[in-house]
Order: structure tokens, then sequence, then C-alpha cells
């Protein structure tokens, strides 16, 4: 087949225009010092402030002292650290609930069990500000096509189990300064463990997953300093610490908590 | 005059001299705190704010306007204000989202700023115009629009916009199987039946009966059925604090849009004091409280204007808690404030409680509230004068297909309409008298009436005329320029024209140039 230079001039013109539109997206900062915004950009900064600082901005369905963006480094934006990019995947298949998940679905099951919070509706302004936020993210992605660095990545196997002690030896050695030794976080550090950390049904939670985070982004600032297996048996330790329940299992002791809490 | 309008604006503390029972009437601030907090949640879910904002609304508004205002009235969240907000906002804001809230700070310091100007104006007499059963009409369409906001949370369905409430009905039934949870539809059918099952033993906290049933029958759901599984919505954490200071976010783009607010924001503000004031009225005619209705207009609309800076939007005087305050003794403005405190009280033991707490049980007792507010005995009364009636139906008509604010224009305009009519009715009587006919002129004599008067001078035309004025109320120019030209007209013709007048009267039409082409007979 021919091509005509017609064709290319199309071509050149749309994946111009593609990336204009990339560049043309205000920047967060940039959003935050306009004195007024619509309704979409307001809703995009609202949760911008809600990933960033979730205690304050999204307290009605928050459980635990943790924030969206513990686990999503930078708000979101970082490769390898669960970047929020991914609105280009949703509606989707996920095993976590065998259902059809929309990207509102999602962001509300986070609050559920990694924030260890109330389930919010469909239509509370926390969850359409949050997908505001991912789809303003996923701006330039291709739908349905895995965005690069997403998620966290998968370690290879390594031939041998998790070992939690030698992972509680990594752990004090490397991880408590700043998630405490008992796992209880400091001032700006997220606690790992105990009633004000995520409960057993985050996917933080698996043991997989887990290390992968751990091995990509931990310790801040210096990550993928650990081998894979310290990841993996770092990520076995935390796993057999206390926590909150999944909140699909023990429904009495789940309301007991947030009374208590 | 300033310093009458000084005395009104500042807190006088007059009733803190008056005897009362100070017991009483902070034992009827815990009351009014009890039944503000599940009101102060569902109205700011149909103003559609977070609920703290409403909570903040039950307390400042409710302190302000008690600390200014000299009545026992219970300001504070109120549903048909609740309603006009978000009726408002929404076409602007994501609801719930900061813009949003921006929008609603500004359009609730309108609204303040509107109600002063009345106060200014002196416009608290404004409101003797609107007929009693417009008022009702009104409010029975409030109740209307309540329910089918509560249907909406009670049913768990996501907000889906209707043109009219006939089409939500259709969609809900022909879709039931997968629009409506059935998990919340249960608590909030325990929640009705537990208020209507409660009114019979408790009339007074039965709201708070049928809000424990829906919160016990939630907690029942939770045990057996994860939340992943119900779907069900919880009130959530209330990030409440003591003072929660906000400045108004306002700049030109702001008020560039908010123009669009200006005819929500009159609206308001009359409905607002529309039903503070019939609510004070009714106060001072039951009860020997030493009342002032432009301090209470001031009072409003100062709480109104300054709810936006503790984080809380405009309110209004609430029927059903002022009924319980009177209800329990309270005559003084200190059962308003102790309110104001008992609910920031209760809400610092009760926030971890009302975490858990379903929103289909709030939406339950807003059915209650809504039904309420639609009575059988309205309607019966006001079926027996077919104008009454014809507003009433008409009010609520309008309100049920168009919403609020066509419907108090409606209101307004049919009220003004009816009392116009009557007040140019001319009762007029013709008597034989000794120099030809005796016309007597009841009512008020004014541009509009002439047109009648006219009417029976035709009838009457070639006979001498005697017109008595004595029980006329009031005479304007044009009637006295009608009584000249035909004075010319029937002199001409070789009749004679003669008003008997009373001095006031004969004041009035010597000043106007009557005495020379009229003759004037004093009584």
């Amino acid at each position: 087949m021919k091509i005509g230079p017609g064709f290319l001039l199309v071509a050149l013109v749309l994946t111009s225009t593609a990336a204009h539109a990339q560049q043309n997206q205000p920047s967060i900062e940039q959003l935050l010092e306009e004195p007024f915004l619509d309704d979409y950009y307001s809703n995009v900064v609202y949760g911008y402030e809600i990933i960033t600082d979730t205690q304050t901005n999204a307290s009605r369905y928050v459980g635990n002292s943790l924030q969206c963006s513990n686990c999503h480094l930078q708000a979101g934006t970082l490769e390898d650290a669960l970047p929020l990019n991914v609105a280009g995947m949703y509606p989707k298949w996920r095993a976590k609930n065998g259902k059809r998940n929309g990207i509102g679905l999602r962001i509300r099951e986070c609050f559920l069990y990694s924030m260890d919070g109330i389930m919010p509706p469909e239509d509370a302004p926390e969850v359409l500000a949050v997908s505001a936020y991912v789809t303003y993210l996923s701006q330039g992605q291709v739908m349905g096509a895995e965005p690069v660095g997403r998620g966290v990545p998968t370690l290879p196997d390594t031939g041998y189990d998790p070992n939690p002690a030698n992972g509680r030896a990594v752990y004090l050695a490397q991880c408590s300064s700043c998630h405490g030794e008992r796992g209880e976080g400091t001032a700006g550090m997220p606690p790992v463990w105990g009633l004000n950390a995520y409960n057993k049904g985050a996917g933080m939670n698996d043991i997989q997953q887990a290390a992968g985070f751990i091995w990509a982004n931990m310790p801040l600032g210096n990550g993928k300093s650990l081998t894979h297996q310290q990841a993996l048996d770092v990520s076995a330790y935390l796993n057999l610490q206390v926590r909150p329940a999944d909140p699909r299992d023990s429904k009495f002791l789940k309301l007991l908590e947030h009374l208590l809490n | 005059m300033i310093r009458q309008l000084l005395a009104e604006a500042t807190p006088s503390f007059s009733w803190s001299a008056r005897p009362g029972n100070w017991r009483i009437e902070v034992f009827a601030g815990l009351v009014g705190a009890i039944l503000v907090i599940p009101q102060g949640i569902t109205f700011a879910y149909l103003a559609g704010l977070p609920p703290e904002y409403g909570l903040y609304c039950a307390i400042f508004v409710t302190l302000i306007c008690s600390l200014l205002g000299s009545s026992s009235m219970m300001s504070g969240p109120n549903t048909a204000v609740a309603i006009l907000i978000g009726a408002a906002v929404l076409p602007l804001a994501g609801r719930g989202s900061p813009v949003y809230i921006d929008f609603v700070f500004l359009l609730c310091m309108m609204v303040g700023l509107i109600q002063l100007v009345f106060w200014l104006a002196r416009g608290a007499r404004i409101f003797q115009y609107l007929s009693p059963a417009a008022i009702s009409g009104i409010s029975a369409g409030a109740g209307f629009l309540i329910i089918m906001a509560s249907l909406d949370s009670m049913l768990d369905l996501s907000t889906f916009n209707t043109t009219f409430f006939y089409e939500k009905l259709y969609v809900i039934a022909s879709d039931a199987r997968d629009l409506v949870n059935p998990f919340s539809l249960a608590i909030g059918l325990t929640t009705i039946a537990g208020g209507y099952l409660g009114r019979r033993y408790s009339p007074r906290y039965f709201i708070i009966i049928a809000v424990s049933a829906g919160y016990l029958c939630g907690l029942l759901v939770a045990f057996i059925w994860p939340q992943p599984h119900t779907e069900l919505e919880y009130l959530g954490r209330m990030p409440l604090q003591w003072l929660p200071l906000t400045i108004p976010n306002i700049n030109m783009d702001y008020l560039m849009i908010s123009i669009n607010l200006i005819p929500y924001a009159i609206t308001i503000a009359f409905i607002g004091l529309a039903q503070s004031l019939v609510i004070v009225r009714e106060l001072k005619m039951e009860t020997d409280q030493n009342i002032n209705l432009d301090k209470e207009v001031y009072a409003q609309g100062m709480a109104n204007f300054l709810a936006p800076f503790f984080s809380s939007f405009a309110g209004a005087g609430s029927f059903n808690r002022t009924r319980a305050n009177q209800s329990l003794g309270a005559t003084t403005p200190l059962s308003g404030i102790a309110a104001a405190g008992f609910v920031l009280i209760l809400i610092t033991f009760l926030g971890p409680v009302l975490t858990y707490m379903p929103m289909a049980a709030m939406s339950g007792t807003l059915f209650i509230v809504g039904a309420d507010m639609i009575k059988w005995r309205d309607i019966k009364h006001y079926a027996q004068v077919r104008s009454e009636l014809a507003i009433y139906l008409a009010t609520f008509i309008s309100i049920m297909f168009f919403g609020l604010a066509v419907g108090v224009v409606v209101a307004v305009f049919l009220s003004v309409s009816v009392f116009m009519l009557r007040i140019s009715q001319l009762e007029l009587k013709v008597e034989p008298g000794d120099a030809g006919l005796v016309l007597k002129v009841k009512g008020a004599l004014f541009y509009a009436s002439v047109a009648h008067l006219t009417e029976r001078f035709h009838s009457h035309a070639g006979e001498n005329l005697t017109v008595d004025l004595q029980y006329t109320t009031h005479i304007d120019q044009s009637a006295v320029d009608f009584f000249i030209r035909e004075s010319r007209h029937m002199t001409a013709h070789g009749h004679k024209l003669t008003l008997l007048i009373n001095d006031r009267q004969r004041k009035f039409l010597e000043k106007l140039g009557a005495s020379t082409e009229l003759e004037l007979v004093s009584l």
C-alpha cells in the first residue's frame, strides 16, 4: 500500500494535536494558584488535596491515620508506586469482588480497605473529586492499555519462601527509623500495622504486592536497594502483624472498631 | 429613627429581667438540640452540603438569632431554605465540592443582606399580605419536595435528574429490581414505622424514636451483611470543630457567576422571613412575650449574613422546634441559646455513634417531616372558601411541577391579586333622598375601584345624585378627577352632583381644588 503525503500530514497534525492537548493541561501548581476554577478543575484540585491530605479533606470516610499519598507516592504520579493515571483501565473485571468495576467503585473500595473506613456512596463529593483527579492524571494515556509502571513491579521467583524472621531483622535495621519499632509510624510517616494502619482486606496485605512496593520504593528515596528476597521477607513480616479486620469477614468486630476508634 | 434602629440592632437582653424559670428554658433548649440534630444533618443533605454544615447551622444560626432576637422562636436549619439552596447552587457546581460550598456561602451572605435591606425598609409588614392559604400551600409543596428527596437516599438511588416527579416514580417503579437497594429500603421503612408508632406514645420525641429505630435496624443489617455487599450509605465521621471560623471566598469571578443566584437569594430571603414572621406572629398572639417584629427580621438577616463565617448555611424559624419549645414552657431567647450549646456538647459525645448512622434512617425521618407538612386538615379548612382553596392548590401544584421558587412567585401573585380584587370591590347602596338619589359608598375609592362606581353612575344618568362618602376609607386623586368630570357632565345636562364628606376628606378635596367644581356638604 502506498502512503500518500496527505496521509502523513494528517497523521502529523493528529499526533501534534494530541501532544499539544497533553501539554495544554495546566499543572496542579498552576491550578492551585488560580483564584477561580470551573467545576472540573476545582474537583481536580479537591481530588489532589484529598490524595495528599486525606485526613483533613476526606475524613468522613477514613478510619485510620493513613494518607492516599502514603502508597500512591508523589500524589499518584510516581511509576511503580501505584500511580493513579489509570482511568483508561476502567471499567474492568476484578477478582477481588468478582464484579465489573468502574473507577468509582475502585476508589470507594480504597476507602473501605486501605483507609479502613466506610465505603462512600457513589455520588459522594470525595469520590467524584478523586475520579476527576485520576482522569486529569490519565490525560494522554491510551484507553485500555496499561500505563508504564502501573501498580507495583511483580518480583521474580527467588526460589525461597519468604522468611518473616529475617524480615524482622531487615525491618528493624532499615524501616523502623521511620515506621517505628512497633509499626506505629512517626510524624509524617505512616503506620504499617496496628489499628491505625490498613486492614486485612487491603491490597497491601498481599505479600507479593507489598513486596513489589517495598522493593521498588522503600526505604523512601532509596528504592530498589533491598534484594528481592529481603523485600519479600519484610512483606511477610508485616503480613503477620495485628491490623484491623477485613470488613467482609468480621462484621461485629468491624462495628466495634469503628465505634471505638 | 436611628436610635430605634440601633436599639433593634444590638442584643437587648431585656428578657433576662423578665421573671422566667431558667431551668425550664434550659431543658427546652436540650429538647430542641436533640430534635435539631437529625434535622440539621438531613437538611444539609437537601442543601447538598456535608452534614457538619447542618450542625454548624443548628449551632450558630440559632445562637445569633436568639442573641439578637427578642422571642423564644427557634431558628436554625429550615427545610424550604435548604431545598432552595440546593436548587440554586447545583447548576453551578458539583454537590458538596469546594466550589459548591463557596457558592452556598456567597448565596447565604446575599440572603442575609437582602433580609437586612428588608429590615431597613421596615419590610415586616409586607408579609401580612401573604395569605395563610398561600403559606400552607408553600409548606405543603415543600413537604412534597422533601418526600421526593427522601426517596433518593431511602432507595439508595444515585441522583438522576428528571424533569417532573412522576417520571422519577415511573423510572423507580419500572426498574425497581436494579435501582432499589433492599437494605436501604428496609432501614427507611423501619424508621418511618418507628416514627408513626412512636408518635402514639410520645408525640414530642417521636423523631428521636424514629431515628433510633432506623439506627438499630442499620446495626442489625451491618451485623449480618458486610458493607461491600449492602452498599449502604453511612453518615461517616464528622470532623466537628468548636469554632469553625471561615472566610468566604469572594472575588470578581465568583461575583460574576453569582448574578445567577440573585433570584434565588431573593426567594430564599423572602421565604425564610415569611416563615420566621409567621411563627413570631403566632407567638405574639399566643403568649405575652414582648416581641418586636422588626428586631426579629434584623436577627434573622444578621444570622444568615454571618452564617458563612461560621461554616454554616442560611436558616429560618422552625415550626416544629418552636412548637416543642413553647409546649415545654419556654418564653425567652435563653432556650435558643441553650439549644445551640447543647448541640455542640451532644455532637461531641455522639460523634462516634453517629458514624454508623445509615443515611436511609435519616431520610426516613425526612419522609416523616415531609409528610407532616402536607396537612389534610388544611385542605379541609381552605376548601370552605373557593378563592382560598384555589390559592392553596395552585401553590401546591406549581411547586410539585415547577419547584419551590416558581411556587412562591405564584403564591405571592395569587395572594396579592385576591387581596386586590377584594379591596377594589365597593359596596354601593342607592336610596331615594329628598333631592334625587343618595349613593352610599363603602370601601376604598381609588383608581382600581372607580370603574365599579362608573357603572353605577351610568345606570342612574339623568337624575340628581348625592354621593355619601362617610364610609369611604380612602379617596385618591383619580376618584376626585372622576367626580369633577362627572359633575361637569351632569351640570351640562341640568343635574346636580353633591358629595357628603367628613372633615379629613374636605381637606384633601380642597387641596386638589375640587371645592370650586363640586358641591361639598360636610356632615
